[in-house]
């Protein structure tokens, strides 16, 4: 590629960069702006007094630190669920020659290309089945593994080198051992994309949350972030200023996340 | 602050009940029991404080009824009552919008509260008449009215000043209306294109079927069961010409896109609040806010009703919502007892502080007016006589043929179709709609506990998978037996999670496409192939099902555009971790305020994009609100919500990538694009396949773009299956259509797959 080529490239890159930050800006400048400020078309990006105070309303108006406290629960039982489940389940994808396992895996996959839309009104009924209403059993329990996370470290761990497995093999070394001391350790930026994702996916979930709490006290996050607009209009300030501050986790998630996306792995016993 | 004091509250509360638990058996046995009652609205932040103020009164008037007070936020309201109402736990007393009441009453889902109303001394006479008959079926009362809304045409005062124009009349009439919007129509700046608009019209069919009303047309006949003859009527025809000729003809109105660009976002109401719209037809929901601009300074407005035609009719619309108590309440008469508290005068009379509807009591709407400071009550007061109850509380699942008068709408203002041509086409679509429904109203309400039904499902599925596991282990021999055991031993967790919440479900999804299930009911009546026959016989899904093909043609550009941010991003460059987290934002950012920013990107007058091409020379789009660009519009949002999530696990894959290859090569003296071709690509091979499939399915799933971009308009033409599903599900009540639509989607993406894997899956290497 010629220099000039990458030159234009990147300025592309931070081009797009730049549009992926507007609706965060808006965001972030509405949180601070007074409720009449925000009806302006086209939007404002600059408050013209801000308003801190937005911020401290938001979380009090609301339980929020209560909100808080079950997103947090159930994304942790999600992390800890996918990495632990999913990993296993890819393990005996990728690295195991057993009976059937196209066919099962291909039943895994199938899973994944029915609409969640009609399957939820069934997955409420079995949870209502086992009296799980407003618990965080009904909160956590289905997000504890996913045929997504499990396809995701499948394919990761088909890139490992067959041979360090049989190096640890000739040693003696069990299915478990192999898959705890060689696999995991090598599969760390799938893993951290995982930890993102699942993080990510039952944070922000919303609708089942909804359906499966009634009480206040069992909400979580974006069901709180949702209650400052009525059908007809929202309190934006209030809402955005939420919003920002769920938002947080997450970005703290990623950006730990992410450091393992710069430690390349160096491989050894590979054919050159 | 305040939290913490409830949550002391609560602690000296349960404190109490405890106590009382320990004292019950000494209390004497005529002491009444205390019961619990459940209630749930859609308050919102400012609402709840209110209903939790009427729920203590409650409690302090009758201390022997508690009262667990759930309130939900307004979006996706509905599917909270609905999958309530079909695990048979709904609350006990909850807060219905008109649109639901033929289905609810039909089903026979509520109580009728009638029976109550002289034992528990209800005044009915406090009520608007009109608005309480919209709850009334025969001699059945069916929801306690909480409040409602004409529609009212809002102007600004201060742009008919300047345009030395007098105010609307109450007696004001279309042609009026025109000559007054064509004189606000202005260009202020002189930069010769109009930047102020006299008024606005979008296909929202809650607004102007009022128009028709007026003119003596309507869209359906008396009894609900046809369109032809009414849509196609020559009053109809007329009153939707006039209206549509403001945007197209006259040039009176932006075009602002369709009513889910211009309502769901509020775009509408922020131009008229900037003054960039003179005119703007809402509902009594938008007053609270327009009136703190107003008493902040620099807006000035009035409220006027909606013209009427010459020699026509007064007559207007009333949207509202009522409380009501499903039949399998555990305490209907306490429920009943908390409905019309809910309704009263005292509740109207805290609630009515807030200004959000007018209170369904006439003593407290008339109090709203005299306190009035602004003179716009007594304007929307005026209306209710005139006000008509709404086609969606009287017509069951309704809804479907709003979506269809929206596109016929849109086929004339968007498409430029001749109008009695294609009203005509439209009125026998949804005559035919209507003898769908009328055809499926038999169903009757069982009130059987769902439970036996699903655990029924639950148990059998187990019980194959468990004994599937088990032969595949004892058909195993050898060395394979070993290995059978021990993968069977990882897969057991993610095994039985997919069997309990997924497989169940999806079996729960085969069985009900075989059947007909209104999910209110526990009736399920065996329908045969039936759905699948209707399916394939029904144009709107075989559209939707053409656009989704299209929409998945997304797939390659988003990969080659994610895989190129990829490359560029693994490296170690100072500050590259801030550019990765940049382009992750739109997966975190909150998804409302990115629709929202898009919108305004898109918005055909005065969006961003149009400007960029204007700036370039080029000719304006009309975006979204096309049917040639508006699936391309969605597509190029698409691909920048997804570049992000498509680019980390790029990354993650480049990671596996030893960088011993890529120097070797380096020494070999190839270059960056060799190396790309020959190392780089075939080892992220299983990379780009996990995405390339996964993007596929969710491509040939993508619902929440369409869902609030543009809600399968216009005309149909960003209709996908998932949109038509959940339409059908959700909105029309038909999970057994909506199930078989699914299994037909599952067909396709099970063959799309399969070519993949055909084709990609089986060439890795394990290195």
């Amino acid at each position: 590629m010629k220099r000039t080529d990458k030159i234009f490239l990147y300025m592309g890159l931070i081009a797009i960069a730049v549009s992926m930050l507007i609706p965060f800006l808006w965001m972030l400048s509405t949180s601070l702006m007074d409720e009449l400020e925000v009806y302006q078309f086209p939007p404002k990006f600059i408050p013209s007094v801000c308003k801190w105070n937005n911020f401290a309303e938001a979380m009090t108006l609301q339980p929020f630190g209560r909100f808080f406290l079950n997103s947090m629960i159930v994304a942790a039982a999600s992390v800890i669920g996918q990495i632990t489940f999913c990993s296993m389940a890819a393990y005996a994808f990728a690295r195991l020659r057993f009976h059937g396992r196209e066919r099962i895996f291909a039943l895994y996959l199938g899973t994944m290309m029915i609409p969640a839309i009609v399957t939820v009104i069934p997955a409420f009924l079995i949870i209502t089945t086992f009296g799980w209403m407003n618990t965080y059993w009904a909160l956590f329990t289905p997000t504890m593994s996913s045929v997504w996370g499990i396809f995701l470290l499948r394919q990761f761990f088909l890139t490992i080198p067959k041979e360090l497995e049989d190096a640890a093999r000739v040693d003696g070394a069990s299915d478990w051992t192999i898959f705890i001391k060689v696999i995991l350790p090598l599969s760390k930026p799938a893993l951290a994309t995982l930890t993102i994702f699942a993080f990510m996916g039952s944070w922000k979930d919303f609708l089942w949350p909804l359906i499966v709490t009634n009480r206040v006290d069992m909400r979580t996050v974006e069901v709180g972030i949702a209650s400052f607009s009525n059908l007809y209009t929202t309190d934006w300030p209030h809402q955005m200023a939420a919003a920002v501050v769920v938002m947080l986790p997450i970005i703290i998630v990623f950006m730990f996340a992410q450091k393992y996306f710069v430690k390349g792995i160096t491989m050894t016993g590979i054919k050159g | 602050m305040s939290h913490f004091l409830t949550s002391q509250l609560a602690v000296r509360n349960s404190l109490f009940w405890v106590l009382l638990l320990f004292l019950s058996p000494f209390v004497p046995a005529n002491a009444q029991r205390v019961i619990t009652l459940r209630l749930t609205d859609w308050a919102d932040i400012d609402e709840m404080p209110l209903d939790r103020k009427v729920i203590s009164e409650f409690h302090a008037r009758y201390p022997n009824i508690e009262i667990l007070y759930e309130p939900n936020p307004g979006v996706q309201y509905e599917e909270k009552i609905l999958t309530a109402l079909a695990a048979n736990e709904p609350p006990d007393v909850f807060l219905l919008d008109s649109k639901l009441i033929p289905t609810f009453t039909n089903k026979k889902v509520l109580l009728d509260l009638s029976a109550f109303v002289q034992e528990l001394r209800v005044d009915t006479t406090q009520w608007f008449s009109n608005v309480t008959n919209i709850a009334r079926k025969g001699s059945a009362l069916y929801a306690f009215p909480k409040g409602f809304t004409p529609l009212m045409m809002y102007y600004n005062k201060r742009l008919f000043r300047e345009a030395g124009l007098p105010f609307p009349s109450d007696a004001w009439t279309w042609d009026d209306y025109r000559s007054i919007a064509m004189k606000l129509t202005q260009d202020t700046n002189g930069d010769g294109s109009i930047d102020q608009y006299g008024t606005a019209f979008t296909n929202y069919f809650y607004f102007w079927i009022v128009w028709v009303w007026s003119s003596g047309g309507d869209v359906i006949d008396p009894t609900g069961s046809r369109a032809t003859g009414y849509l196609n009527s020559q009053a109809t025809e007329a009153s939707l010409q006039f209206l549509i000729d403001l945007q197209r003809t006259y040039k009176v109105a932006p075009s602002t896109g369709s009513w889910v660009q211009s309502e769901k976002t509020g775009s509408t109401s922020q131009l008229f609040a900037n003054g960039k719209i003179a005119m703007m037809i809402d509902g009594h929901w938008r007053l609270p806010r327009l009136l703190r601009q107003v008493e902040q300074g620099g807006l000035e407005i009035g409220v006027a009703p909606i013209p009427r035609s010459a020699g026509g009719a007064k007559v207007n619309v009333m949207y509202e919502s009522g409380w009501c108590v499903p039949v399998s309440s555990r305490h209907p008469k306490e429920a009943a007892l908390l409905a019309s508290f809910m309704a009263g005068q005292e509740a109207n009379r805290i609630r009515a502080t807030r200004h959000l509807e007018i209170p369904s009591s006439r003593l407290v709407a008339n109090e709203m007016v005299v306190e009035d400071t602004h003179d716009v009550e007594r304007a929307f007061i005026a209306e209710v006589p005139s006000c008509r109850q709404p086609w969606g509380s009287v017509v069951e699942r309704f809804s479907e043929v709003e979506w269809t008068l929206q596109d016929a709408v849109d086929e004339v203002l968007v498409n430029g179709q001749p109008m009695h041509a294609t009203m005509t086409r439209y009125a026998t679509k949804i005559d035919h709609q209507l003898q769908n429904t009328r055809l499926s109203q038999t169903s009757e309400f069982k009130p059987i506990r769902e439970h036996s039904e699903i655990l029924g499902f639950l148990i059998t599925v187990v019980c194959i998978v468990a004994s599937a596991s088990a032969l595949l282990y004892y058909r195993a021999r050898g060395k394979s037996r070993r290995a059978t055991g021990a993968a069977l031993g990882f897969l057991a967790p993610s095994l039985l999670h997919l069997t309990v919440f997924v497989l169940t479900p999806i079996v729960f999804a085969g069985y009900l496409s075989v059947h007909r299930w209104d999910v209110v009911v526990s009736d399920k009546p065996f329908v045969g192939l039936d759905n699948f026959r209707e399916l394939f016989s029904d144009e709107s899904f075989l559209n939707a099902l053409k656009n989704t093909l299209l929409y998945t043609l997304n797939v390659p550009v988003s990969m080659v555009l994610a895989l190129t941010v990829a490359l560029m991003m693994n490296r170690r460059v100072k500050g590259i971790a801030l550019l990765r987290a940049l382009y992750f934002l739109p997966s975190v950012t909150s998804f409302v305020a990115i629709a929202l920013v898009w919108m305004w990107i898109y918005h055909p007058t005065f969006g961003v994009a149009n400007f960029l091409l204007h700036l370039v020379g080029l000719a304006p789009s009309a975006w979204l609100n096309s049917t040639n660009t508006a699936m391309i519009s969605v597509v190029i949002f698409s691909i920048w919500l997804g570049l992000g999530y498509q680019m980390i696990i790029f990354l993650a894959g480049l990671q596996g990538i030893p960088e011993e290859l890529h120097d070797a090569a380096r020494i070999d003296g190839s270059g960056s694009w060799n190396r790309f071709w020959h190392i780089t690509l075939p080892l992220l091979k299983p990379t780009t396949f996990f995405i390339l499939i996964t993007s596929l399915i969710s491509s040939f799933q993508v619902f929440t773009s369409i869902y609030v971009m543009t809600a399968g308009g216009p005309v149909g033409s960003t209709d996908v299956i998932v949109y038509h599903i959940y339409q059908s599900a959700w909105e029309q009540l038909r999970m057994g259509y909506a199930s078989a639509m699914s299994w037909v989607l599952f067909v396709i993406i099970v063959i799309a797959t399969w070519i993949q894997f055909r084709l990609l899956g089986n060439q890795i290497d394990y290195g």
